[in-house]
C-alpha cells in the first residue's frame, strides 16, 4: 500500500485507464489525507451546529473556504514545500520561518528606500525589484545553511538551528532601528496576499451573483507547488534529492555531487521561505523582523504529516500539499469553534509527534514486508 | 501412524520422536517459497538443509520454528500433530531454531541470558548463586567454560558467543530437535571445531539436528544425509557418503557447473589504466597497470587495501601523491562523478550500503549515473531512460516484476545485477568490482563470470577485487597481490596457483600464524 508513492515520479502505470491514472498521480498514500480532509470538514461542521454555535454554516460556504486557504495555509504550505524537498533528501531546515522575517523585512525596505538594505535606494517602489529581492536574500540564507552542512559538515538539524537564531536576530539589524518597516502604503504590493483574481465576475449559473473571486495568495501556492512537484518528478536534481535521502553513499558512489545539491536543495527552501516572507509582509502591511517566528513548527508537521520519511527517500509534493490543508483547516475549524491558540498550539505539537510516529510505523511495516519476501525468494 | 495420504510404496512406520514435515506449501507474494515439501527428521542424525539463496531453506525452517504457518501441509511428530502459532510454543515442543543472529539481552551476563524467563529465585530474589552453579556446570559439561565466560555481558558477546548462549538456552530446556542455520560463518577454525563435537555429541544423545549451511566440505564432512532444496521443491535427500562436492552443485543449480570460470584470455597490448607510485593514508607505493580487454585480480587479506586503492582512484577518497593514467592522459580525479565523467566505473563491495539506494526502483538506480547524458535542460526523458536501462536489464538478465520494482525486494543476485547495470550503462573504459559475487548464489555467480569475460572481450579493462582465490585464478589475465597498500607481486593468472597467491598475500608475517591468514583469505 506504501509502495504506489514511491514510484510516483516514473512513469504512471500502463492501461491507460483515466481512474487510475489520477489516483497515481495522488498516491495511494494520500488518499487517506484526502479522507482524513473530508472527515474533519464533516465533523467540524456536525460539531459546530450540534452545539448551536454559529460557525456550522459559516465554514463550509466558500467563501469562508477561501479565506481559511489565504489566510492560514498559503504561507505556511509555501514553506512546507520547500522544507518537503530538505526532508526527502535526509536533511531538516529549521531556519526557514527566520528566512522568512529576513524575507518580508528585505522586500519592505527595498521597496520603501529605508533601513541598511533600502538605503542602496535601488529602484525603490518597484514591486518586482522588491520581491526578487526578499527571494534573493532567502537564497543567500539558504546557501549559508548549505555550505555549513557541507563544508563544514554540521548536522543539518544542529546547523540550522544555530541559523535559525542567526537569521532571527540578522532580520533585526537589517530592519532600521530595528523596527518594522510600513508598506501600507503600496497597493500594488499589498494586493500580492490581499488582491483576487476574477473579483466581481458575474456568474452567469447562478443568476449572475457576484464571485468572490481565488485570492492572489492561492494562485502563487499553486504555482509554487506545481513548480517544485515537476522539479521532483521529472529533472535529474529531482532524481538527486530521492536518491540521496534514500543511501547517500550510493548516490554519491553513483556520480551524484552531494554538496552541490545539497546547496542548491537548501537555497530552494531558502528562496522559497524568502518569498512567504514577502508575502507575509504583503499580508500583515509590515516587513517585520518577527513576521515568520514559529512558522517551521507547522510546516515541518505538514511535511510529516504527508508522509515524508523521517529517514529521508520519501514523501511527495502532493502528500504535503494536501496536508497543509489539513493543518489549516484544523486550525481555521479550532478558530471558528472558539478554541483560543494555547489549546490549538498543544493540538500542534501533538499533531507533530502523531505525524513522525505514523511516518515511523509506515517503515517499519515496509522494511518488514521487505525482509519477509527477501527470506522467501 | 499417520493419517497422512503418501504415494507408494508407505514409508516405514517412523522412529519414535521423528519430526514429520508431510506436504508442506508455501506462498508469499508473488513467490512460491516452498511447494509440497515431505521430509523426516529422525533424531540421532545430523541432517543438511542445502539450496541456493531462495531455495526455501530459511521459509522450512521458520516454519519448523513456528514463525510462519505454512498453507497447506503438516507437521507431526509421534503420531501427534503439532501447530506452531509461534515461536515460543515450539519451544515448548522441544524444537529449536538457532538464527546466525539470536536475541541477546545486552546489559545482562552470560548466565542470566541463558536462563532468561526461568531465573532461578529466593525468597522473590534472584538466586544468583545457585544460577552461576547451574551454569557452570552445563558450561564445563559441553567444554564452553573458556569459549563462553559467565561474567560478560550480552553486548560484549562476539557472534560466535551469541550462538552459544542460544544453544545453551536451548539445552536447558531439553531439545529434541535442533536446527542450526549457518553457524559457522563467523566462527574461527577452532571454534568450528568444538561446535562439531557439540553436535555430535547432541546426535549421539539422541537429538534430531538440522544444520544448514552454504559450505560444502563441512555438510560432507559432518552430516549423516543432506536433503538440497531448488526454487521451493524439495529435490533430493541423500545419504552424505553417497554425494561429492560437484554432485550437491548439480543438485542445488539443476545444471553442470564445470564451465562457470570460462574465460577466454582477450588481454589486448593497449594500455588503459596506469597508476605509478601511488601514495596515500592507505598506501605506500603503489603501481599497476591494467590493458583494454584485460581482467586484473587484486589479491589480498581482508585490510590489504584493495577496496581503499579502488575508493582512492575512483576519487572517493583522496591520495597524496602519484601518477593516475587514464587511456594515455594523466587525470586528476577529486570526486566519484568526476571518475564517472573520465570513463571508471566502480560497483562497491558492500551493495546494500554502499551501491544501491534500497527504497527507489530498478529502474532510478540503474540510471542514476548516466541522468546527465538522460536529460536535457535537467529534465530527465524517461522515454530514453526506459530504452536504455531495459536494455541492460534483459541483458544481465535481473529477475524484476517491473522497472519500477523497488531493488530492495530483489534477491541479492538480481541487486547485484542492477548496480552492474548501472555500470553497463554507463559504458566505462575501466570497471572496477569490489567483491562482485559477495553473498549471492551460485546461479547469478556463474552468469556474473560470464558477464565479466564478456564485458573484458568488449574491451573494458577489469579490476576484479576479490576474496575467493578460485573466482581470481578463475578470470584474471594478471593477479596482483597486495599486503599492508602495498603491492607485494605479480602473477600470469592462467599459470598462477593458490599457493602463490597465498604466499605473497602473507610474505610478512608468514611465520606468524599461517593458518588464521590462509583461512581469512
Amino acid at each position: 500500500m506504501s509502495e504506489k508513492q514511491t514510484k510516483q515520479p516514473t512513469s504512471p502505470a500502463k492501461g491507460g485507464d483515466e481512474f487510475k491514472r489520477f489516483i497515481g498521480f495522488i498516491g495511494t498514500d494520500n488518499l487517506s489525507l484526502i479522507f482524513a480532509l473530508v472527515l474533519l470538514v464533516f465533523l467540524i461542521t456536525i460539531v459546530s451546529g450540534w452545539f448551536g454555535m454559529d460557525g456550522g454554516d459559516k465554514f463550509f460556504s466558500w467563501q469562508n473556504l477561501m479565506n481559511s486557504l489565504a489566510q492560514a495555509v498559503v504561507i505556511v504550505g509555501l514553506i512546507a514545500i520547500g522544507e518537503t524537498v530538505v526532508i526527502i533528501a535526509g536533511g531538516l531546515d529549521i531556519s526557514v520561518g527566520s528566512i522568512a522575517s529576513i524575507g518580508s523585512v528585505v522586500a519592505a525596505s527595498v521597496l520603501v528606500g529605508v533601513g541598511t538594505i533600502g538605503s542602496l535606494n535601488f529602484l525603490t517602489g518597484n514591486v518586482v525589484i522588491a520581491v526578487l529581492a526578499g527571494i534573493i536574500a532567502g537564497m543567500i540564507a539558504g546557501a549559508i545553511n548549505g555550505i555549513i552542512v557541507t563544508t563544514l559538515r554540521v548536522n543539518p538539524t544542529i546547523a540550522t538551528l544555530g541559523t535559525l537564531a542567526a537569521f532571527a536576530g540578522f532580520a533585526f539589524l537589517l530592519a532600521p532601528e530595528g523596527k518594522p518597516v510600513g508598506v501600507m502604503t503600496q497597493p500594488d504590493f499589498t494586493w500580492l496576499a490581499q488582491g483576487r483574481f476574477l473579483e466581481d465576475t458575474a456568474i452567469p449559473a447562478l443568476g449572475g451573483a457576484k464571485w468572490t473571486g481565488i485570492p492572489v495568495l492561492t494562485v502563487i501556492l499553486v504555482v509554487v507547488a506545481i513548480f517544485v512537484h515537476i522539479l521532483m518528478s521529472y529533472t535529474d536534481f529531482g532524481r538527486a534529492i530521492y536518491a540521496i535521502g534514500g543511501n547517500a553513499t550510493a548516490a554519491r558512489l553513483a556520480g551524484i555531487n552531494l554538496s552541490r545539491v545539497k546547496i542548491l536543495m537548501y537555497m530552494l527552501s531558502g528562496g522559497i521561505a524568502g518569498l512567504s516572507g514577502v508575502l507575509l509582509a504583503a499580508r500583515t502591511t509590515s516587513g517585520n523582523p518577527i513576521n515568520g517566528t514559529g512558522l517551521e513548527l507547522q510546516a515541518i508537521t505538514a511535511v510529516f504529516l504527508g508522509g515524508a520519511a523521517t529517514s529521508g527517500g520519501k514523501g511527495t509534493i502532493v502528500g504535503t500539499f494536501l496536508a497543509v490543508f489539513l493543518v489549516g483547516i484544523l486550525n481555521n475549524g479550532m478558530n471558528l469553534l472558539g478554541f483560543n491558540t494555547f489549546v490549538q498550539r498543544v493540538a500542534l505539537g501533538l499533531l507533530l509527534i502523531a505525524a513522525v510516529a505514523i511516518s515511523q510505523w509506515r517503515q517499519s511495516q515496509a522494511e518488514r514486508s521487505r525482509t519477509r519476501i527477501a527470506n522467501a525468494g | 501412524m499417520t493419517e497422512t495420504a503418501l504415494s507408494n510404496p508407505p514409508p516405514p512406520p517412523a522412529k519414535p520422536g521423528t519430526l514429520e514435515i508431510r506436504n508442506i506449501s508455501k506462498a508469499f507474494p508473488n513467490v512460491q517459497a516452498l511447494t509440497d515439501v515431505s521430509l523426516d527428521i529422525r533424531p540421532g542424525e545430523i541432517l543438511a538443509f542445502m539450496g541456493e539463496n531462495g531455495a526455501g531453506k530459511s521459509t522450512l525452517l521458520k516454519i519448523i520454528n513456528g514463525d510462519y504457518q505454512p498453507d497447506t501441509g503438516a507437521l507431526s511428530m509421534n503420531g501427534q500433530p503439532l501447530s506452531f502459532s509461534g515461536p515460543h510454543v515450539a519451544h515448548k515442543a522441544g524444537i529449536r531454531v538457532i538464527y546466525q543472529e539470536p536475541e541477546i539481552i545486552p546489559g545482562v551476563d552470560v548466565a542470566e541470558n541463558i536462563w532468561v524467563g526461568e531465573l532461578p529465585k529466593r525468597f522473590g530474589l534472584l538466586d544468583r548463586t545457585h544460577l552461576n552453579e547451574q551454569v557452570q556446570n552445563s558450561l564445563k559439561e559441553y567444554g564452553f567454560e573458556s569459549a563462553l565466560p559467565m561474567h560478560l555481558l550480552g553486548d560484549e558477546l562476539s557472534s560466535a558467543q551469541r550462538q552459544l548462549v542460544e544453544i545453551m538456552r536451548a539445552l536447558k530446556s531439553g531439545v529434541r530437535v535442533l536446527a542450526l542455520d549457518e553457524p559457522t560463518s563467523s566462527l574461527t577454525d577452532d571454534e568450528v571445531e568444538r561446535l562439531f563435537a557439540l553436535v555430535r555429541r547432541l546426535r549421539d544423545e539422541g537429538v534430531a539436528i538440522i544444520y544448514v549451511s552454504h559450505r560444502i566440505k563441512e555438510i560432507l564432512r559432518l552430516c549423516d544425509r543432506v536433503a538440497i532444496l531448488r526454487d521451493g521443491n524439495l529435490i533430493a535427500v541423500k545419504s552424505a557418503s553417497e554425494l561429492n562436492d560437484a554432485e550437491i552443485v548439480r543438485l542445488m543449480v539443476g545444471r553442470e557447473l564445470s564451465s562457470v570460470f570460462q574465460r577466454r584470455r582477450a588481454g589486448t597490448d593497449r594500455e588503459i589504466l596506469r597508476v605509478e607510485n601511488l601514495k596515500s593514508n592507505w598506501h605506500d607505493d603503489v603501481s599497476f597497470r591494467i590493458n583494454a580487454g584485460e581482467v586484473v585480480g587484486f589479491a589480498g587479506l581482508v585490510g590489504a587495501g584493495r577496496t581503499e586503492l579502488a575508493k582512492v582512484i575512483f576519487g572517493d577518497l583522496p591520495k597524496n601523491s602519484g601518477r593516475v593514467i587514464l587511456d594515455g592522459n594523466d587525470v586528476n580525479i577529486h570526486r566519484p562523478d568526476e571518475a564517472i565523467a573520465k570513463g571508471i566505473g566502480f560497483a562497491p563491495e558492500d551493495r546494500k550500503r554502499e551501491g544501491l539506494v534500497l527504497i527507489r526502483s530498478v529502474l532510478e538506480n540503474a540510471s542514476m549515473a548516466i541522468l546527465k547524458q538522460l536529460s536535457r535542460f535537467h529534465f530527465v526523458n524517461s522515454r530514453l531512460e526506459r530504452s536504455v536501462i531495459s536494455k541492460f536489464v534483459e541483458k544481465l538478465r535481473v529477475r524484476t516484476p517491473s522497472l519500477e520494482q523497488e531493488v530492495g525486494k530483489l534477491s541479492g543476485g538480481n541487486q547485484q545485477k542492477v548496480v552492474l547495470a548501472r555500470w553497463l550503462a554507463a559504458k566505462p573504459k575501466v570497471l572496477i568490482l569490489d567483491e562482485p559475487t559477495r553473498g549471492i548464489d551460485v546461479g547469478a555467480k556463474a552468469e556474473i563470470y560470464r558477464l565479466i569475460d564478456e564485458l573484458a572481450n568488449e574491451g573494458l579493462g577489469i579490476m576484479l577485487i576479490s576474496s575467493e582465490l578460485p573466482e581470481i585464478l578463475g578470470l584474471s589475465d594478471r593477479i596482483y597481490v597486495m599486503q599492508n597498500g602495498r603491492i607485494n607481486g605479480e602473477l600470469d593468472g592462467p599459470t598462477a596457483t593458490e599457493e602463490a597467491v597465498l604466499g605473497l598475500a602473507i610474505k610478512d608475517h608468514f611465520a606468524a600464524n599461517p593458518k588464521a591468514a590462509a583461512a581469512s583469505i
